[in-house]
């Protein structure tokens, strides 16, 4: 995962239309990636941006930010160069103050270190002003600006944490180039002329003193490179009053030896100045990759896109959408108000004679011929039975039983046997066989949609 | 008959019209767009709802139409007599007979799968008294040679299941009881065992598909923990920005910034309840109704303050309110002078909460000048109360639409309960909330680790009210 790829994906993740099953089918493609999270976010990424063929953002930012870095790691390089250069040269007056580079390759990258230690640290805050007042922040700021490519940064939105720790390890960057720099400064300025190197300060310390520190500043290499340590006597010979004017003859005499300063200083630079920012640089590069793939999981959409991937795909419903049939509702003009007393023949659709009689009775209707139609009958038993039927029928159905088209088959060869038919629903016991209004409802549609010209309902 | 062609399990849902036979089906296929109505004759054409894992069918089941002539359907088989070992070849060539034949419409398309193979499911309706006719349909059935088994439903409450079974008995030697209009996966794992047991060869795959539905569930739960995860970051996290046309904001601007600061967070308030719609397979919901239950609880009023939100007591408890308060701080914890008010408002409405002034959500700021112009800002969240409305009122909308059965076709009522807040907030809970809801009020953001940790805890207290349901 790089940060083109991280730019890419969040760009894709907005405009992302893909459905849960291409997903689904591009993680059982990759079935090998589906406990790398941020591998199988890269495979889906490149995927997609194969099938693109303009230059994408991620593209463009990467591009911009490794130019950015290349120039002003160069700069830096350039700039450590010259700074050595500046620090040793000799103007045959005064010898070289090994102090100020000391504090160039010690103190400076000691206390820079200490500043990138806190602001890795804190990293997770978005407005982090160590982050924000470094050089190398300050420094691409300008580049951008002057490339005139400040706006390409606006159109992404890179996660802060992230965008912090990539100023980091730039600025690690930029420092171990200053750093290489500088050695290469002073091993090509001992290899070409002679310095004679000396110390001087204004403080109150004696040789022996600065011996001690030097001596503490050596302690990496002092043990297994005893000539990059000058000894008590050196830092004694090298002790320099600019208030006395002239060099001291002492000085003059062992300028030789003064030189033998530079295996320290050399070591001083490789040690701290670029060891220990190598190192630094080194943990930022891990800091970075590891917000990269923080980043990336926090990506809006991308846990999502992850979990589309490899959990299984699981579907129950149907592929097609059911259509409803088509219901008429309308008006239907022969609705029997009351139920005469007597009748030619009663009837009852799948009620049983025993029922049918005591339905009879609580209807208050009578008939010579009560009998059961639909049911258990047969077809030639109902066959029979409308033969025999003429005058008026009454027809009781149950309510809450949907007319079925057996039913109105029946119906229409009663009615073309008997003068009128009328179908009465009738509910449960448990309503005092009064049918529910929906129930009627239902039926009163359904005589309606058969409208058969004698057929009347209740 | 064809042997079955298709490896996988196939069951056929059968029976008379209106019984609940596309309730049943979209209950156990969690499928609200099945047609589904008191209208007999609804279902006209049969239609299959598989159970597919990454693409591969694990069983089948189709909804079909009613018997609309099953006596002559069944005169037409007993004319074509033959041994009972042979039958099946009879109800076959009756297909190959009727295909087009429209009286038999229904027949036609409801056998169709059965003599391809699939089991039968025979629903009946017991809160009806049993009748007659269902039993030329059971004899049809007999002759197709299917295994097959019954399925009791009650679509009223009377209760006439004594009568059926004893009907039934002599058709099938499966019986269960199954209510559509319930969210059980109980009841759902105990018919597919049984649908299991219909044929031996099916069984392992049946079995398998129980554990599938609750992998199901288990993703459902998931991602509804992870859509409120977002709903919680990306609302109490927002900052409204509005930029100034001149060099001063007058309050003609800030209550702009306001509206649409409100504007936002209820626009994913109503986004995250869509997405929940749509993880528990209840599109239609967002459909039908829009805005849906909380129209007359905005996510700002007072109602919603009192019924979700926490008392004064319950957030210093909670450690929302340590720390030096000063200045507008009182009054985003609280509403200042309209918490007194609030509460009586609160006690009408019946929670006994405290009720929050939304006016007061957040400070407005004036930012200076950016890319040239002046801005007003608003957010993240500063109201201590808000976090817990909105999560309390997303928990709500998520545990109705996940217990709400597939079958249903009515519109959601929500009852409003103020209790609802004792179900999953208690101490505990609280103060494990308020660590996140203070992170997010500072602006300092989360990471992905934080935001998953809270996914987690949202996924438990789901789960909690999903068990207690
Ligand atoms: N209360 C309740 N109502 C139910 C139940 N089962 C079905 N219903 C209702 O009964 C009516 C008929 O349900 P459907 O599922 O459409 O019946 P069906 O058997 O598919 O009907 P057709 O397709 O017309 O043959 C609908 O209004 C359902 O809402 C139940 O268990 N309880
Ligand atoms: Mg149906």
């Amino acid at each position: 995962m790089h940060l083109k790829d991280y730019i890419d994906l969040y760009t894709l993740l907005k405009g992302d239309l893909s459905t849960r099953q291409e997903r689904r089918t591009f993680g059982l493609a990759h079935e090998a990636l589906t406990s790398r999270p941020l591998s199988l976010l890269k495979a889906w990424v490149d995927e997609k941006m194969r099938t693109r063929q303009t230059e994408q953002a991620g593209e463009k930012v990467a591009h911009l930010l490794y130019h950015t870095t290349l120039w002003l790691t160069l700069l830096a390089f350039v700039t450590g160069i010259f700074s050595g250069i500046g620090l040793l040269s000799y103007n045959g007056h005064a010898p070289v103050n090994l102090i100020y580079f000391l504090a160039l390759v010690v103190l400076l990258p000691l206390v820079t270190m200490t500043l990138a230690l806190l602001s890795m640290l804190r990293a997770k805050r978005a407005r982090n002003t160590l982050v924000h007042l470094s050089p190398a922040y300050l420094m691409e700021r300008m580049a951008l600006f002057f490339t005139k490519k400040e706006d390409l940064l606006t159109q992404v939105e890179i996660n802060p944490m992230l965008l912090n720790w990539i100023v980091i390890q730039r600025s690690q960057l930029l420092a171990l180039a200053f750093s290489v720099g500088l050695l290469l400064a002073l091993l090509g300025v001992v290899a070409t002329r002679d310095v004679a190197f000396a110390w001087s300060t204004t403080l109150q310390i004696d040789a022996a003193a600065f011996h001690r520190f030097l001596e503490f500043v050596a302690l990496p290499w002092r043990s297994w490179l005893p000539t990059a340590v000058p000894s008590l006597e050196l830092v004694e010979q090298s002790q320099y009053y600019r208030l006395g004017g002239t060099l001291s003859k002492e000085m003059i005499e062992h300028a030789a030896a003064l030189g033998a300063w530079w295996k320290f200083l050399a070591m001083a630079t490789l040690f701290y100045a670029v060891l220990l920012r190598a190192l630094f640089y080194l943990l930022a590069t891990w800091g970075l990759k590891r917000a990269l793939k923080k980043a990336t999981l926090a990506l809006e959409g991308a846990e999502e896109l992850l979990r589309d991937m490899t959990e299984p795909f699981i579907t129950t419903s149907s592929m097609e959408k059911t259509q409803r049939g088509d219901v008429v509702k309308k008006g239907y003009g022969r609705i029997q108000e009351a139920l005469k007393l007597h009748y030619d023949v009663i009837q009852g659709w799948a009620i049983p004679s025993q029922q049918l009689s005591l339905l009879c009775e609580v209807m208050e209707v009578s008939a010579p011929v009560c009998v059961e139609v639909g049911g258990n009958n047969t077809l030639e038993e109902d066959q029979h039975i409308v033969a025999q039927s003429s005058g008026e029928v009454l027809l009781f159905v149950k309510a809450w039983e949907p007319p079925t088209m057996d039913l109105m088959d029946y119906l229409e060869a009663l009615s073309r046997q008997a003068e009128s038919v009328t179908v009465v629903p009738v509910g449960t016991e448990h309503t005092e066989y009064k049918p529910k209004e929906s129930d009627q409802a239902v039926w009163t549609d359904m005589i309606a949609k058969a409208d058969l010209s004698k057929v009347w309902i209740t | 008959m064809k042997q079955t062609e298709t490896k996988h399990p196939v069951f056929a849902v059968v029976g008379h019209p209106n019984k609940g036979k596309s309730a049943i089906v979209s209950s156990l296929a969690m499928d609200d767009s099945i047609a589904v109505s008191n209208i007999p004759g609804t279902t006209y054409r049969r239609q299959s709802y598989p159970l597919k894992v990454d693409g591969k069918i694990i069983y089948e089941l189709y909804d079909t139409p009613g018997f609309q002539r099953a006596r002559q359907v069944l005169a037409w088989l007993k004319s074509h007599d033959v041994s009972a070992d042979r039958r099946h070849e009879v109800v076959q060539a009756f297909l190959n007979t009727h295909r087009d034949d429209s009286r038999f419409h229904d027949e036609v398309e409801l056998l169709t799968p059965i003599m391809e193979g699939a089991g039968i499911i025979y629903v009946v309706d017991a809160s009806k008294p049993y009748g007659e006719e269902c039993e030329a349909e059971m004899e049809i059935l007999r002759w197709t040679g299917q295994p097959s088994m019954a399925l009791i439903n009650h679509i009223d409450k009377e209760d006439y299941s004594a009568e059926w079974k004893r009907a039934l008995g002599g058709y099938f030697q499966i019986i269960r009881t199954y209510n559509p209009m319930q969210t059980d996966m109980h009841q759902q794992i105990a018919i597919l065992e049984s649908m299991a047991q219909l044929r031996e060869e099916w069984t392992v795959q049946v079995k398998a598909s129980i554990e599938f539905f609750l992998h199901y569930r288990e993703q459902m739960l998931e991602r509804s923990a992870a859509a409120i995860t977002r709903l919680m970051h990306q609302a109490l996290s927002h900052v409204e920005r509005l930029a100034l046309a001149s060099e001063n904001a007058n309050e003609d601007d800030k209550a702009r910034l306001k509206e649409r600061y409100k504007a936002y967070l209820r626009t994913e308030e109503r986004t995250t309840q869509a997405e929940i719609e749509r993880i528990w397979h209840h599109e239609h919901l967002h459909a039908e109704i829009t805005p849906m239950g909380f129209e007359q609880m905005d996510l700002f009023s007072e109602e919603s303050a009192s019924v979700f939100g926490l008392t004064r007591k319950e957030l210093l408890i909670s450690g929302a309110t340590t720390g030096a308060v000063t200045g507008a701080g009182v009054d985003l914890l609280f509403g200042g002078a309209t918490f007194l008010l609030g509460g009586a408002i609160g006690a009408v409405v019946g929670g006994v909460g405290a009720y929050v002034a939304f006016d007061e959500l957040s400070e407005v700021k004036l930012l200076g000048k950016r890319l040239g112009k002046r801005y007003l800002e608003m957010g993240p969240m500063q109201n201590r109360n808000f976090p817990y409305i909105l999560l309390g009122r997303i928990l709500y909308y998520t545990v109705m639409v996940a217990a709400r059965s597939h079958a249903k076709r009515d519109s959601l009522t929500i009852a409003m309960d103020s209790t609802f807040k004792e179900r999953w907030l208690d101490e505990k809970v609280q103060k494990s909330l308020e660590k996140y809801h203070k992170q997010w009020r500072s602006g300092k953001g989360m990471d992905d680790e934080m935001l998953k940790s809270y996914e987690a805890l949202i996924e438990k207290i789901l789960k909690k009210l999903m068990e207690e349901l």
